[in-house]
């Protein structure tokens, strides 16, 4: 009853980091329209091995949105044509027969190729590292009913907290900047009393990461929103450039 | 806590940007105002363009003040836009072969992804600019008994060649392009993005694009079409 | 209990209520000075993991910390939805220690420890606290504070949750946590790393040995205490709600080296999954149970009725819930509407292509309450649900089938959450101890962060006080003969250069657990299980094809190691079952049912914890017996007419 889709694939193929890389061709046939994505590149790794080929590696893990793993660059697009959908959601009924799709890894300095399609994304956890929480020990805790929190700050901290991580941001943006992933996390403690005490110090201190990390800077073009699987807004970029400026005078 | 030197944070990306929309918001003042100044041209005839023209160069160290601030923003806007420039070329080292806008709500344009090749061009015509009409040779003209530069003649001389006068134009038309982001683009590199209020600077921004580009046209085509 | 008294769980005396503390006050604390001295290694950064690294570095001892994916952030806690149980009472229900406590030992069907589920509802306030402390941006009410819901079909609403993804949030909490130790020096962090072995010298573990995922080298960590904090194994069954990477291995392998298991066969089956599409199939997605409180269950009444379900008439029309159970309706625990759900599929009666399903039915409740109540209530799933099948669910019911959803099984661990080995610690879904047979919504947050915020900072202190632990060094000759037999088998694997894929095993191995250890069991099935998973771990060992080498990242490679590790579990999974001539929360054994078709439990003779010793593959393992005693629950037969 369904159409099968006869599809062209351009993948990106690269043994490891100082490969160089390139691009190879497959032709899958008899694809149903109710697979995802990764199925499909599932199904497609079963016939190389059956080749006697070696698979394309990509990343996943979660595949329902939320771990942040996955990490294709689909026609051009991290993520894939449908908005708010990560690589692991996007399904197959998106194509039509005879379609050909290039799919790449996410690129970036901050984002060394390891093999075919997966990337290091490390760098994200080393800028949370510079100050991407509260600094609380576990034990002293006051009770979570001490200090009210407006409902309205509590959702906006949560808009940016939603972040998963993956780096399409730092994929879609035309200068490889990270500003959209480490606005959110600042963002989120500047809406939470928590949040506040180190709040110069954090945003100081993760800025200085991500540059460290040789990402792009922000020329606030706004793909990064656009790609982002939770339609995190650039207003959080915004916000931590207003840390920013806080911290020189403070 | 321990606050960072002013210079240690001008190394940082977000400081660039930060100097980039101050530089880049008083330079939009600037063009405004040069801009409204250019009307007079057309509304007011020779005497009043003239009139206008000495009235400012008469402003003597003050002149030269705003000069200084000017120059040094346009230094300081050129120097950091070349410079977040090639930082972002470095930022990804293998291109992608197909990089396509995932479409609204980003606000990626023609406009935003040319800034830099607007800026450059934008760049060697002040220059020019800058020789041809204020370093350009000098005619006098007496005004109501007040000897003073005949900058009106010059303008026309100058529009009255096909070269100069449509490579202006569609330098103008680049300053539009350039100002449909940069104005913005400033706002939001200052950290005032706010949902109530960013729909109406992101319209103001294409509103003020097309205004400017439209008035300095408006000198350069009377001139050469009379 | 058992010989030697290995299996002594360590529960203390006293009142209930007293017996956590008084456990703290009699254990021992190791000085500020001598922390620093002590390594521990930490496998796994999910809630307990993370929680727990984070805990213990604070309080000054080293860390080592090692996670399968490319980032801590991406352990599968992060998938959960609903939210998190604490008994604090903001509503003003009448909620209370006693009363989680009291419904979490009855919800699992009266198969876990008393003393370990009264702490863990102790320590669930404790846990928000922390996670609000840490910025977890929780549900509020617009007076500003924390807001609640209730879950599960419990009587009070105790849960705390941020928007339907909870889990995500928690574990950003713990992993902000533990990331600021990395930055202070107290972590130290290793990520793709696979745990393959447990080095264990003079009788304790002293050391792990992990695969490097990229660079394919081996490498080794010792250390004084390791905590497995490896999550469940449910994706045994191939189809599950666990993520990819998900796996039984670092927990299988202690189990070779001399952990006990327990209740392996405790699975648990989620009622409200989008079901299998075809056979490309590589993950199942959960719908919030949620959805039951508005949704109606139906099938058509006869076999075969191929009509749009809009076409199809009242009359014609199965709600099978709400005919067998009155009472609750559509809102009966998960196993009871798992299991129904299978009936009628078996019956002939299943609904969509491939007839593996159920409706979950809206149309009444948008009459009731209009489209907008209701996609305030449900809009993101709604979403989801059409993001993955295509089909509006605002316009035709939703197609929803059982998946598997978490184990409760797992190490055995006394009340100090210790293995069987000495120095081998098993937290969170790792370990068998909180939810006995059935783990009620929303508690699987609360034990793996209890486990590794506020139990294993103290008790760990109780093992390294106590013991003497000389210098061990990874050049020593335990931790050699562990490289050697990992490079070996991988060698093993790579040589087989058989026919069929890894995937193709998983996917057999998986549905022989679906048929015959999944949520409804019988005797000969399982007999059957145990014939059919050696002939296919046999057939793996001499036909399964890996492709490229072990020098780099191959998944193949890592998953066919996991899947020889199921063909093993899978095994004793069938046995557990089988010995369990009884029917209790999730394991459901046709041959035990009353005559209305229900679970019938038998305390007489199952009231324990059946705990596995290994005795090498292929040979049968020896079951130990823990027996559960209740104080303060009155055993009950659950019923929900």
């Amino acid at each position: 009853m369904d159409k099968r889709l006869n599809l062209n694939l351009n993948v990106w193929r690269q043994k490891n980091a100082s490969d160089k890389g390139r691009f190879e061709s497959y032709q899958l046939k008899d694809v149903s329209p109710h697979m995802s994505f990764l199925e499909m590149l599932d199904v497609l790794n079963e016939q190389i091995i059956k080749d006697g080929g070696d698979p394309v590696e990509f990343d996943n893990d979660c595949r329902e949105g939320i771990c942040g793993m996955c990490s294709l660059v689909i026609d051009g697009i991290p993520h894939g044509p449908q908005q708010r959908t990560a690589s692991c959601q996007l399904h197959m009924r998106h194509y039509k027969d005879g379609d050909t799709i290039t799919i790449e890894p996410f690129r970036a300095k901050g984002f060394p190729v390891i093999k075919d399609l997966a990337v290091d994304r490390g760098a994200f956890d080393r800028i949370v590292a510079a100050g991407g929480y509260v600094s609380v020990n576990t034990g002293n805790a006051p009770d979570g009913n001490a200090i009210p929190i407006a409902k309205e700050m509590a959702d906006k901290a949560m808009d940016s907290s939603e972040c998963i991580g993956c780096g399409a941001c730092v994929a879609a943006c035309p200068n490889a900047s990270a500003a959209l992933f480490v606005g959110a996390k600042i963002s989120q403690y500047t809406y939470l009393p928590q949040g506040a005490p180190e709040r110069t110090r954090r945003a100081e201190r993760m800025i200085a990461q991500m540059d460290a990390e040789g990402f792009g800077n922000c020329s606030n073009h706004g793909e990064c929103e656009a790609v982002c699987p939770k339609g995190i807004s650039i207003v959080n970029i915004a916000r931590m450039r207003r840390e920013f400026v806080k911290t020189i005078f403070s | 806590m321990a606050s960072q030197s002013i210079s240690a944070a001008y190394r940082m990306t977000v400081a660039k940007k930060v100097l980039m929309a101050l530089s880049g918001l008083f330079l939009v003042l600037f063009v405004i105002i040069h801009m409204v100044g250019n009307l007079s041209f057309l509304l007011g005839g020779p005497d009043a363009f003239n009139k206008y023209s000495h009235t400012l160069i008469s402003l003597g160290p003050l002149l030269y003040f705003v000069e200084a601030v000017l120059v040094l923003a346009f230094v300081v806007h050129a120097w950091n836009g070349i410079s977040i420039s090639l930082d972002n070329s470095r930022a990804r080292p293998v291109k992608y072969r197909m990089l396509k806008s995932a479409g609204k709500p980003s606000k990626k344009t023609i406009s935003s992804t040319t800034m830099i090749y607007t800026g450059l061009i934008l760049l060697v015509f002040v220059i020019i600019h800058v020789k041809t009409f204020k370093y350009g040779p000098y005619y006098s003209t007496m005004v109501n008994g007040v000897e003073m530069r005949d900058l009106y003649r010059l303008v026309v001389e100058v529009f009255k060649q096909p070269l100069y006068t449509f490579g202006y134009l569609f330098t103008m038309l680049l300053l539009g392009y350039h100002l449909r982001h940069g104005f913005w683009s400033a706002f939001q590199s200052l950290g005032t993005n706010h949902p109530k209020y960013s729909g109406a600077i992101y319209t103001i921004g294409i509103a003020i694009a097309v205004i400017v580009a439209f008035g300095f046209l408006a000198v350069p085509l009377a001139v050469y079409f009379t | 209990m058992s010989k030697n008294g290995i299996l002594d769980s360590k529960i203390p005396d006293g009142p209930i209520e007293q017996k956590w503390d008084r456990h703290k006050n009699n254990i021992k604390v190791v000085s500020p000075a001598n922390k620093r001295k002590f390594k521990i290694l930490v496998v796994g950064t999910g809630l307990a993991g993370a929680s727990a690294s984070a805990s213990l570095a604070e309080l000054g001892y080293q860390v080592q910390t090692f996670c399968i994916q490319d980032s801590p952030r991406r352990a599968h806690s992060i998938a959960a939805q609903g939210g998190i149980n604490a008994a604090k009472n903001y509503q003003n229900d009448n909620d209370s220690v006693f009363r989680l406590f009291y419904d979490t030992v009855k919800g699992g069907d009266f198969r876990a420890r008393e003393a370990n589920v009264y702490r863990l509802a102790q320590l669930s306030t404790n846990i928000i606290d922390q996670c609000v402390a840490q910025g977890v941006p929780f549900a509020r009410d617009y007076g500003g504070l924390l807001a609640n819901r209730s879950f599960g079909g419990v009587l009070v609403s105790r849960t705390f949750y941020a928007r339907g993804q909870t889990g995500q949030q928690l574990l950003l909490g713990a992993y902000g946590a533990m990331m600021r130790q990395v930055d202070l020096g107290g972590v130290e962090l290793f990520a793709r790393r696979e745990m393959l072995d447990l080095v264990v010298i003079d009788g304790k573990a002293r050391g792990i040995v992990v695969r490097n995922l990229i660079t394919g080298e081996i490498e080794t960590y010792s250390g004084d205490a390791v905590l497995l904090c490896t999550g469940g194994y449910g994706n045994i069954y191939y189809l599950s709600t666990n993520a990819k990477n998900s796996n039984a291995t670092a927990a299988w392998r202690c189990y070779k080296k001399g952990a006990f298991f327990a209740n392996p066969n405790f699975t648990q089956i989620h009622p409200t999954c989008i079901p299998v599409s075809g056979d490309y199939q590589s993950k199942l997605t959960l719908m919030s149970e949620s959805l039951r409180n508005d949704g109606r269950v139906w099938v058509p009444k006869k076999a075969g009725d191929n009509r749009h379900p809009n076409d199809i008439p009242e009359a014609d029309r199965d709600y099978y819930l709400e005919r067998r159970y009155p009472s609750y309706g559509n809102l009966v625990p998960r196993d009871v509407a798992s299991r129904n759900a299978k009936y009628v599929c078996d019956e002939g009666r299943g609904v969509g292509e491939t007839k593996l399903a159920v409706y979950l039915d809206f149309a009444d409740a948008i009459k009731r309450l209009g489209e907008d109540t209701i996609r305030d209530r449900y809009g993101n799933l709604f979403e989801m649900y059409e993001r993955i099948t295509g089909e509006n669910p605002y316009k035709a019911p939703m197609r929803i089938y059982p998946a598997v959803h978490y184990t409760m099984g797992g190490l055995w661990v006394d009340y100090n959450l210790m293995s069987t080995i000495p120095g081998l610690f098993v937290l969170g879904e790792a370990n068998f101890s909180d939810h006995g047979a059935n783990r009620l919504g929303a508690s699987a947050l609360m034990q793996g962060l209890a486990d590794g915020y506020f139990v294993i900072p103290y008790t760990i202190g109780e093992y390294l006080a106590g013991e003497k632990l000389p210098k061990v060094s990874t050049a020593d000759e335990p931790f050699s003969k562990s490289v050697k037999q990992i490079n070996d088998n991988i060698q093993r694997l790579l040589n087989i250069k058989g026919k069929k894929t890894v995937t193709e095993f998983h996917r057999e191995l998986g549905l022989i657990m679906w048929d015959k250890v999944g949520m409804s069991r019988n005797a000969d099935g399982l007999r059957e299980a145990l014939k059919l998973i050696p002939e296919l771990r046999k057939e793996f060992w001499e036909n399964v094809q890996i492709p490229g080498d072990a020098k780099n990242l191959n998944k193949n490679l890592e998953f066919a190691g996991r899947v020889a590790d199921f063909l093993e579990l899978g095994e004793l999974m069938a046995l557990d079952a089988l010995e369990r001539n009884e029917s209790c929360g999730g394991h459901f054994r046709e041959d035990f049912q009353t005559p209305e078709g229900e679970a019938l439990r038998d305390d007489e003779n199952y009231c324990y914890t059946a705990i596995w010793e290994d005795q090498g593959t292929g040979k049968k393992p020896l079951m130990h017996k823990e027996p559960l005693t209740f104080e303060y629950v009155k055993l009950t037969q659950r019923s929900y007419k």
